[in-house]
């Protein structure tokens, strides 16, 4: 299993996204969540018409839908070629090492934690994506917040949900 | 700004289409740059392995440290590089405007989501495509979370998320000194990158491929 170390992905993230944010490039940030909510549109066939969400986000989520399809493909080829870590798997070693080795349960909570994922990413305006590295390298004061509630979620949340003491 | 797309029809293939049009037509970058974007995104995301559960997940429990650590080196980097690309005008600022509800409520059932999942909206499709049925099943769930967040919008969402205090940012609030604090804001927060102890959660499923002498995990113990 061949990777990159941090500070290389580190490197190369900070030169995607000054790319992406050029006149040269595309003139904007990267973003991952807002294309949920307009696939959701699409496969769900909602009207735009009648939505005023669904209107307000019509041009950020056709740009990341685009980007989304690039990055499974890039994912995958990756993946495939690279890492060699290509695997059709239900439940990540580490739920079963940490949680439980059920993989209903594995799938119920995914389910569960993606819909509230997204739901709290579009209350926020954004995500680890928009918000985190996006919006911090602009300084932003909305996305610190958003860091910062983030990070204390994250931890309080793994302490209490999952079994961390080594057996 | 408004885009006329040409492609009629609401079935789902021409609204596809469509979203292809829009982002042809919308003015930030060709459709191929797009793309590639994106493929470069998933790549990095794949190649550093930041999209494992074990990863995120990992910082959740804090026993693994890769994810904060290369999320504060690229953010730290990237504001120096990018104040300066917009004073020369060669970038714009797309600030994400202060809405304290939003982002408390948002950002508390985001952090606690992704702990559960092990992924964000980032990370789940690359994550999805080497093969993860577990992450494919939370985007499902994700494709609902959108529905429903559209549909009650205007009658709960957009209430709750409360006003907007606008668009703020760090410099703003030293006038005069905005060069000083975006340097001492990017040095810090890449030193923090560098500080913050290096500690890794491995995934055995992936460590069992690997002969004893390539195994990082084996390697941390003989140190």
């Amino acid at each position: 299993m061949s990777r990159l170390p941090w500070w290389t992905g580190g490197i190369l993230m900070s030169g995607l996204l000054l790319l992406t944010f050029s006149v040269f490039g595309a003139d904007r940030p990267i973003g991952a969540s807002t294309y949920v909510p307009y696939f959701a549109d699409l496969v769900f066939d909602l009207d735009p018409e009648k939505y005023s969400y669904l209107k307000e986000i019509q041009n950020a989520g056709a740009w990341e839908g685009v980007m989304l399809m690039g990055a499974l493909f890039g994912g995958f080829v990756t993946s495939v070629f690279i890492t060699k870590s290509f695997r059709i798997s239900l439940i990540p070693s580490g739920w079963k090492k940490h949680k439980n080795t059920s993989v209903l349960s594995r799938l119920l909570w995914s389910f569960v934690s993606g819909f509230f994922m997204i739901i709290g990413a579009r209350l926020a305006g954004g995500c680890t994506s928009g918000h985190f590295m996006s919006g911090m390298s602009q300084m932003a004061i909305s996305s610190m917040i958003f860091g910062t509630v983030v990070m204390i979620a994250v931890v309080i949340t793994g302490k209490l949900f999952y079994h961390t003491k080594e057996q | 700004m408004d885009i006329r797309v040409v492609t009629e029809g609401d079935d789902f293939a021409s609204r596809l289409a469509q979203m292809f049009e829009n982002v042809i037509h919308q003015g930030h970058g060709s459709l191929a740059l797009v793309f590639l974007i994106g493929i470069i995104f998933g790549g990095i995301i794949q190649y550093t392995r930041v999209d494992k559960f074990e990863k995120i997940a990992g910082f959740a429990m804090l026993k693994d440290t890769i994810v904060p650590k290369m999320l504060f080196l690229t953010v730290g980097l990237t504001s120096i590089g990018l104040y300066f690309m917009i004073e020369a005008g060669w970038a714009h600022y797309h600030v994400k405007p202060v809405i304290w509800q939003g982002l408390l409520v948002g950002g508390t059932l985001f952090g606690i989501s992704m702990a559960i999942m092990g992924k964000c909206p980032g990370t789940g499709p690359v994550s999805i495509a080497e093969g993860r049925i577990d992450v494919l099943v939370g985007a499902i769930g994700g494709l609902f979370g959108g529905l429903v967040f559209t549909v009650y919008y205007d009658d709960f969402f957009k209430p709750l998320m409360g006003e907007s205090l606008g668009k703020l940012t760090l410099p703003e609030f030293f006038p005069g000194h905005e060069h000083l604090v975006v340097l001492i804001f990017g040095v810090v927060v890449s030193l923090i990158a560098i500080l913050i102890p290096k500690i890794e959660m491995f995934d055995e499923a992936d460590m069992k491929q690997l002969p004893d002498e390539q195994r990082p995990d084996m390697k941390q113990t003989k140190h």
